[in-house]
């Protein structure tokens, strides 16, 4: 008893300055990957979807919480869809620039649901969150239209992009690395090499394309076989936390190569001015997913607004600002950008995320991930 | 237990009428009420979730910490959290103590600015300070920019993503926890001690290693025990200044809770990692009065 008494001012001192230190940046999510959930029944048409594309329902008067990740991102769908949107309908957009799975399930938990609409990774929406997120109101979104295996039961994808081999074409002194070979070959280029500090990233799956196996064979991961890969290169990989990180370390040229978001190798070379180039040969495509948390007082709103950005006249608009999407096949991107998308770029060594298999198997990846990487 | 004492205590007689509890005391009952709401509660509830939350399915209660223990990434995790706290405490007391050495010896106006100097510091951000460190360290930082343009070297040395780096980090932010109560201490020691070993002949190290040092000691050990546990709970500034090898364990409880969603093992590791802590401040109490060492602080 009385040491415990005495240890109480320690205590008292150390949770308030434990709290104090507690807080970190937290990492910058993802976008994701189609998903392998078998495709449900098409969507009964319904007369109303023409009329969401170009008349969509007048709702002066209602507050939408549109969450995203930021920055240039956020900015291009702000400009693309939100603005454009709030004009034709009256709505009121409310933006929150951190968007979270652990936020949007710590609202539903708590019952305070403030985001209606939320821009998720590909690792999240899938039927694992079938308690926390509304069903996609396909009556109000083309479901036919979408890339096949990016519209689920629970989302629906919002942009395309790939996460692809960038250089830095001064460290590689010209020569053109091919695909994931040459990023694990030092010996050929050599250099530093930047990952995703995240199991599900796509290390995993880069390490195996790199070791000669076909993008249509990487599920389920052979773990041991990555990791063995991956420990030919071990003490050359610097990890990224954010797409921003990925984007300064590869620009400044403390990696040579670097697995990064497409996005952010354009912006590294159009914005920074950096010799940045891409490798879109075994580049992943996958998507950033929009989610409607369960609970929100604005469903049909948050639903119709999602129908709207799908729809092929609306879908790629972001595209204007950003080299991210369209994921409705018969939307056309921005002519500016149509060549530097993950959509344009796609060949017969394109691959694809299994999202499902992924996310069923996280622990097992990320136990795999930690054992390799602390090791 | 200590019996709760009037308000003139120091008299002896109670006052007259009195209420036993001082009322000033009654304004702690926000603070506490706050303690409790905003840090009981979510601790009962991270305790209990680690217990009940489970990724899959299962009828044992403690199948999350089976998980735990079950991964030697999560061991190797758990040994450098506690390694890294050591060290960096290591390396605070090697700075500290003869900074607040040194602080105690000059003149009251110099002791003020080395005050100022050590506290500058908590003026910024933890997270600007870490930027900053990265800044200074990285290939193409300021100091590896100045040794390769200076032919120094020919490639930059590794100053980021090494233990290094983090210890860097780490102990410009936790100088202060050392250095504060083992100045605390020190100003509390009476100058004529020393002077009387010199008087009965001890040369001046005999004398502050006889003397000065035993007597300082409860400041070292508050300084030591205050900043192992701070730095046990890191996450920041390793993750941005250090190497996988520094990874510590708080990196794997936000991973859990921000990117897979498993809040069953993030609190799991949470509650492991308090119960670490409380188990070195028990141990500790054994060998400190920590009322001591720490009510000092107050005199400061």
């Amino acid at each position: 008893m009385t040491s415990w008494r005495r240890l109480s001012p320690l205590i008292a001192a150390g949770v308030s300055l434990v709290a104090a230190c507690g807080g970190g940046a937290s990492l910058s999510p993802t976008v994701g990957p189609p998903e392998s959930t078998a495709p449900e029944s098409a969507a009964p048409t319904m007369a109303p979807m023409a009329d969401i594309c170009t008349n969509p329902p007048k709702a002066a008067g209602t507050t939408l919480t549109f969450a995203s990740y930021g920055g240039a991102y956020q900015e291009a769908q702000r400009k693309g869809w939100l603005e454009p949107y709030a004009a034709l309908t009256g709505v009121t957009f409310q933006e929150s620039e951190d968007s979270s799975n652990a936020t949007i399930k710590a609202q539903v938990e708590a019952g305070q649901v403030t985001w209606d609409i939320v821009d998720v990774g590909n690792d999240f929406g899938l039927d694992a969150q079938a308690d926390i997120l509304e069903p996609i109101d396909y009556t109000m979104v083309p479901k036919d239209e979408i890339l096949d295996g990016f519209a689920g039961t629970y989302r629906v994808a919002d942009i395309t992009y790939g996460v692809v081999l960038g250089y830095n074409t001064e460290k590689t002194a010209g020569q053109v690395p091919e695909g994931w070979a040459d990023f694990f070959d030092t010996t050929k280029f050599p250099g530093k090499r930047g990952f995703w500090d995240y199991s599900a990233g796509g290390i995993f799956e880069f390490a195996l394309l790199a070791d000669g196996v076909a993008p249509k064979d990487l599920y389920p991961l052979d773990l041991p076989r990555a990791t063995t890969k991956l420990d030919t290169i071990k003490n050359d990989i610097v990890f990224w936390g954010s797409g921003a990180e990925s984007q300064d370390l590869l620009g400044k040229g403390e990696v040579a190569m670097a697995m990064i978001w497409n996005g952010r190798a354009y912006s590294a070379k159009n914005i920074d001015k950096k010799p940045v180039a891409i490798q879109w040969n075994q580049q992943i495509v996958t998507a950033d997913y929009f989610v409607v948390p369960k609970g929100t007082p604005n469903k049909d709103a948050a639903m119709a607004f999602i129908g709207w950005a799908s729809c092929k006249e609306n879908n790629a608009a972001p595209s204007k600002y950003i080299p991210y999407g369209p994921t409705n096949k018969l939307a056309t991107a921005d002519p500016s950008k149509v060549a530097e998308l993950s959509v344009s770029n796609i060949n017969d060594t394109t691959a694809y995320f299994d999202d499902t298999w992924v996310v069923e198997n996280a622990q097992l990846l990320e136990d795999a991930y930690q054992e390799w990487k602390t090791r | 237990m200590r019996q709760l004492r009037p308000v003139n205590a120091r008299s002896g007689r109670r006052s007259r009428e009195g209420p036993i509890v001082n009322r000033w005391a009654l304004l702690a009952i926000l603070p506490i009420a706050f303690l409790g709401a905003f840090f009981l509660v979510p601790l009962v509830v991270v305790s209990l979730r680690s217990v009940t939350d489970f990724a899959k399915p299962t009828g044992d209660a403690f199948a999350n910490y089976g998980r735990f223990f079950a991964s030697a990434a999560n061991l190797r995790v758990l040994g450098n959290t506690f390694w890294v706290a050591t060290l960096s405490t290591v390396v605070c007391l090697a700075l500290g103590y003869p900074y607040a050495y040194l602080m105690n010896i000059v003149r009251p106006r110099v002791a003020g600015l080395l005050l100022i100097a050590v506290l500058l510091p908590f003026w910024s951000s933890l997270l600007v300070r870490t930027y900053a460190w990265q800044v200074i360290l990285r290939d193409t930082g300021i100091i590896n920019t100045f040794l390769l343009d200076s032919k120094v070297v020919d490639e930059p040395i590794p100053l980021i993503r090494t233990t290094l780096g983090v210890m860097l980090g780490m102990s410009q932010i936790l100088l202060p926890f050392m250095v504060l109560p083992i100045y605390a201490v020190m100003r509390r020691i009476d100058p004529e001690y020393t002077k009387a070993a010199a008087n009965l002949g001890a040369p001046p190290f005999a004398a502050f290693r006889r003397v000065f040092l035993p007597l300082s000691l409860p400041g070292v050990l508050a300084g030591t025990l205050l900043v192992f546990v701070l730095a046990l709970g890191f996450y920041i500034t390793p993750a941005l200044l250090g190497s996988p090898k520094d990874t510590m364990i708080s990196q794997f409880i936000a991973s859990a809770v921000q990117q897979r969603l498993d809040w069953g093992i993030g609190s799991t590791m949470a509650v492991i990692l308090m119960g670490l802590t409380f188990a070195v401040l028990v141990i500790a109490s054994r060998f400190i009065r920590l009322r001591d060492a720490f009510g000092s602080l107050e005199e400061s």
